[in-house]
């Protein structure tokens, strides 16, 4: 999530300084991001409110009528696992293609704002990700046939080669399918069927339990966060200065938290344990597949086995 | 097992019930909740009780009063059976309530069902990711089939007033909504008793008067009611008698509302009021 | 570290599920009974703060702001069976709610950031915090390590996972399938940037929390530290009581730096100084023209190597070869350590049975250390 290089390159190894650009692409939480002095604690806030506007707005598409909100989340979920996998198994840009046009017709059909879609797609991770493998095209990273000579380098050329073009559109191509397909899941799947599916998939109970839970105290440490943070705003004239006492204010701030968290998880205990909870929560979900979930899987089923079987047709392996 | 639900005739017309008719039916009802001798400190270190003592009568309404962290929450989480006395008895509806009896799933299940506690903290009490799941909690837990869970989680929503919250997160609720939400995921188990701390804390004055009109009706529909309160003005409404701790863990004081708010040295005393508060009239 | 769907081959990810998905059953199990029921409530809490400090931006020296795991924290705080369960929480949260981090590739995720780090960071912060007290700031700097440590470690299996894909899956004309580069840039790429920022993140958010508790909040510290001295004069009570160079430490200490070591050797060019005669090398030219018969005759008279050329794979897989043999070779080394230093140690104190047994606490022990905790944090409890 950054445009600047972080630290230097070793002499010897032909790896070019851009290319340590990879790693904060690959990383779309922004793990090492660059950042203006000082700027931490306002990102902090920002990420809290921008959180929950993600949040709102999913369960805003969620709620709205369209072909993929009435389809079983287990069968949107199954059906999501097993075209990552074929999107991971073509070798053709054909195939990819098609499965990104196929998205695209999915989040129309679904009452997505198709723009709203391909920009939260595109926008988000691709480009960085195109921003990455550039690098990979060239002779240095992937040897191979040049098609384009850029310069020489002890007498041989060097420059892009057909295998790194290949490798670089590929891999930004599956990306932005397997990325459009888990946002057409999450976009259209309110969060509590969302976790129903993953319940009645074989995820054993507690996990379930343990990340219904999280999600819901996650709001609520937000909160206590963002009073914190404003708290000490209000406290500190001027920019927060970047320093010492602002990265032991940050130690207080999650110690605090951690605090928080502790007491709140003894009293959640006992309240549950005050409605009869003995270690195996029962929950109250009932879904049965109709007959649209049915037509929905065999779609889905047929279009795999077409990517696949027209995949291999047009690159034999 | 006496549910509430709108339909009851009882709870329709309580509003208009007079105070006075439930006391006299507290001062007959049988001992159920009989603590003797009870102590108790955290961390082995802080007491929180100490040799306190205190009988609960079927339908009768107690007030918990004293300063803040003299040990009102923690007797109400033993005569709830979450955490267990260092030293004392603790026996409900005639059973002995033990950390190794509570084991005992059919002695957990009857208790469980039987005692309700509305936290004080209603954000640890709402837990689940929506409402609707969150009153369906305690129901299943307690071996109801679903559609029986789904079926009283309807009649308790709509008797709180709370039907267009279900699909809701608990992020989405405001302080109000999630006490409610708190009551309903306590009434929709059916219990007899219901322990309330500070139920009115924090809430807007609407929703206070809300809440003690239901607390209300809750002891004219024969319920029994144990809650920790500071809020003097409404005692005479809400409670047959009262038990005021001292700053020692001790209880110093009981008797009825009237009583204790004619007693000023007392509550000066036990350091419940300053001053300069003052006390609403003790005829009540 | 996220790495996204598309970047693995479908077979990575497999594996990365075949590993990931056993571990969150043994840390189930584990955590379940070690504190029974209550861990659920435990476990929801702190995988929301790990959700959490994955938003928190932590200045660090150079200017720039960077994000943590918290996998060194929780491990620190409850053991790192809970780290386990809580970051994969936190990860599933990323994956399915927010696009963030693959779904398929959650397993391989799952593996470098609630696996790895978290035991790794455990494991040095043990081996470098020993027995001081629970308050002393070698805890601090312990904790510090532990997490800049682990998280490096992470980001290098996330490096070699990415690295080994250009080798292993690659279309008929050699053109990549998934990610393009190789081991010796996606390594020097991943370590390099968290070497410098991520690391040091991870290092302050883990060192900075645990000074806070050590000053607000000891009896949460205590949690995962039942048996650990509270104050410096106590720890000293303690070390005389004990020899601090048990030969379990030392063992990890000579394995962990070897782990640390590991990459020169896929990252340093040609090959070991003077282990293999160079290539340019004529003895004739030197007026030698034989090696004497009685050296020659010792010359490779071992033939039984496993890994010989620190590869078994007969060189079709050089970086998997040589991983795995640097695998093996540190065990091995590790192994023979520890079984020399409890020979040295029952030699040395032959009627002194405590001396390298694990933590044989007297339960009597004073804790006078309780009087550190604030009653103010004690009183919130009851409020």
């Amino acid at each position: 999530m950054t445009d600047a290089p972080v630290g230097a390159t070793p002499d010897r190894v032909p790896v070019p300084q851009w290319l340590l650009q990879q790693d904060m692409a690959m990383c779309p939480c922004g793990c090492i991001g660059k950042r203006k002095k000082g700027s931490y604690l306002t990102k902090t806030i920002q990420g809290g409110s921008k959180l929950l506007q993600q949040v709102m707005f999913g369960e805003d598409v969620a709620a709205a009528g369209g072909l993929l909100q009435r389809i079983d989340p287990r069968v949107k979920l199954l059906s999501l696992l097993g075209l990552l996998v074929v999107a991971g198994l073509a070798h053709s840009m054909i195939t990819l293609a098609v499965m990104y046009a196929a998205t695209l017709v999915l989040a129309s059909l679904s009452a997505l704002p198709v723009s709203f879609f391909i920009k939260r797609v595109w926008l988000f991770v691709p480009i960085f990700t195109g921003i990455v493998v550039l690098p990979a095209t060239l002779s240095v990273v992937t040897h191979g046939d040049i098609v384009l000579t850029l310069w020489h380098w002890n007498g041989h050329p060097q420059g892009f080669t057909a295998q790194g073009l290949t490798a670089a559109a590929r891999v930004v191509a599956r990306v932005a399918v397997s990325i459009s397909l888990v946002v057409l899941l999450t976009l259209t799947t309110p969060w509590i069927r969302l976790l129903a599916a993953l319940r009645s998939l074989a995820v054993p109970r507690i996990f379930i339990l343990i990340i219904g839970m999280a999600y819901r105290y996650i709001f609520l440490l937000l909160t206590s966060v963002t009073d914190m943070y404003q708290a000490r705003q209000a406290r500190t004239p001027g920019t927060p200065k970047h320093d010492r006492t602002a990265r032991a204010f940050l130690g207080a701030s999650v110690g605090a938290l951690l605090g928080k968290a502790s007491h709140l998880s003894e009293e959640v205990y006992q309240a549950m344990t005050a409605r009869g909870y003995r270690g195996d929560a029962m929950t109250l979900d009932r879904q049965r597949l109709r007959s649209i979930d049915a037509s929905y899987i065999i779609v889905v089923v047929a279009f795999a086995a077409i990517m696949l079987i027209g995949d291999v047709l047009l690159v034999p392996r | 097992m006496c549910f509430l639900s709108p339909a009851d005739p009882r709870s329709e017309d309580a509003a208009s019930c007079h105070v006075g008719m439930p006391a006299a039916i507290g001062a007959e009802g049988e001992p159920i909740l009989v603590a003797t001798g009870l102590s108790y400190s955290y961390l082995d270190r802080y007491p929180a009780l100490d040799d306190v003592s205190i009988t609960i009568r079927r339908g009768e309404r107690v007030a918990l009063l004293g300063a803040n962290g003299c040990g009102k929450s923690t007797l109400l989480k033993v005569l709830d059976g979450l955490i267990f006395p260092t030293s004392g008895a603790y026996t409900a509806f005639g059973e002995a309530v033990t950390e190794d009896t509570l084991e005992d799933e059919q002695m957990s299940e009857g208790f469980r069902s039987r005692v309700g506690f509305v936290f004080q903290n209603s954000d640890a009490q709402v837990f689940s990711p929506t409402v609707r799941e969150e009153i369906a909690f305690g129901p299943l837990q307690l071996g109801l089939s679903r559609d029986d869970a789904a079926g009283r989680l309807e009649d308790v929503a709509g008797m709180l007033g709370i039907t267009d919250l279900l699909d809701r997160a608990p992020f989405q609720l405001s302080g109000g909504q999630k006490k409610k939400v708190a009551i309903a995921t306590v009434l929709v188990m059916g219990p007899d008793v219901l322990l309330f701390d500070e139920p009115t804390a924090a809430l807007d004055p609407r929703t206070q008067y809300w809440l003690m009109d239901l607390i209300e009706q809750l002891g004219t529909a024969g319920k029994t009611i144990v809650h920790a309160t500071h809020d003097l003005d409404v005692l005479h409404r809400l409670a047959d008698r009262c038990a005021v701790f001292g700053e020692d863990h001790r209880i110093v004081a009981e008797g009825s509302p009237q009583q204790v708010l004619a007693d000023r040295d007392l509550l000066l005393a036990v350091n419940l009021i300053h001053e300069r508060t003052v006390l609403p009239a003790a005829t009540g | 570290m996220h790495i996204p769907d598309g970047y693995l081959s479908p077979q990575t990810c497999a594996a990365g599920l075949l590993v990931a998905v056993p571990m969150l059953g043994v840390a189930a199990t584990k955590v379940h009974d070690r504190v029974k029921t209550r861990n659920v409530p435990t476990l929801a809490v702190l995988a929301a703060v790990c959700f959490l400090i994955m938003m928190f931006n932590v200045p660090i020296p150079d200017g720039t702001t960077a994000h943590a795991v918290g996998g060194a924290l929780v491990a620190i705080l409850l053991g790192p069976w809970a780290a386990v369960i809580a970051v994969s929480v936190a990860l599933a949260f990323q994956a399915l709610l927010f696009g963030d981090g693959g779904v398929l590739a959650f397993g391989v995720n799952v593996v470098n950031m609630a696996i790895v780090l978290p035991f790794v960071a455990y494991g040095v912060y043990r081996l470098i915090a020993g027995r001081a007290a629970l308050t002393s700031g070698r805890r601090v700097v312990a904790a510090f390590i532990g997490g800049y440590v682990g998280l490096n470690t992470a980001a290098l299996c996330c490096g070699i996972e990415l690295g080994i894909q250009p080798d292993l899956f690659q279309d008929a004309h050699g053109a990549p399938l998934y990610s393009p580069y190789h081991l010796s840039q996606a390594v020097p790429a991943m370590l390099l940037a968290h070497l410098v920022v991520a690391g040091v993140a991870e290092g302050i958010i883990t060192g900075a929390v645990v000074a806070y508790l050590q000053r607000a909040n000891l009896p949460l510290l205590r949690v995962n530290h039942p048996d650990v001295p509270v104050t410096t004069e106590e720890a000293a009570q303690d070390a005389a009581r004990r020899q601090w160079l048990r030969p379990t430490v030392v063992a990890g200490a000579v394995m962990a730096l070897l782990v640390v070591l590991t990459p020169l050797g896929l990252l340093a060019p040609g090959g070991a100084f003077g282990e293999n005669p160079p290539e340019d090398l004529d003895l004739h030219k030197l007026g030698l023209s034989t090696i004497p018969e009685g050296l020659n005759k010792y010359n490779g008279f071992w033939h039984d190597a496993i890994f010989s050329g620190y590869d078994f794979t007969g060189d079709s897989h050089p970086t998997l070869g040589y991983l795995v043999s640097a695998v093996t070779g540190i065990l091995v080394v590790g192994l023979v350590v520890l079984l020399i230093g409890k020979l040295v140690a029952r030699l040395a104190t032959p009627d002194d049975p405590t001396t390298d047994g694990p933590t044989t606490d007297d339960p009597g022990e004073p804790t006078p250390g309780e009087g550190a905790t604030t009653p103010e944090t004690t009183k919130k409890i009851r409020s």
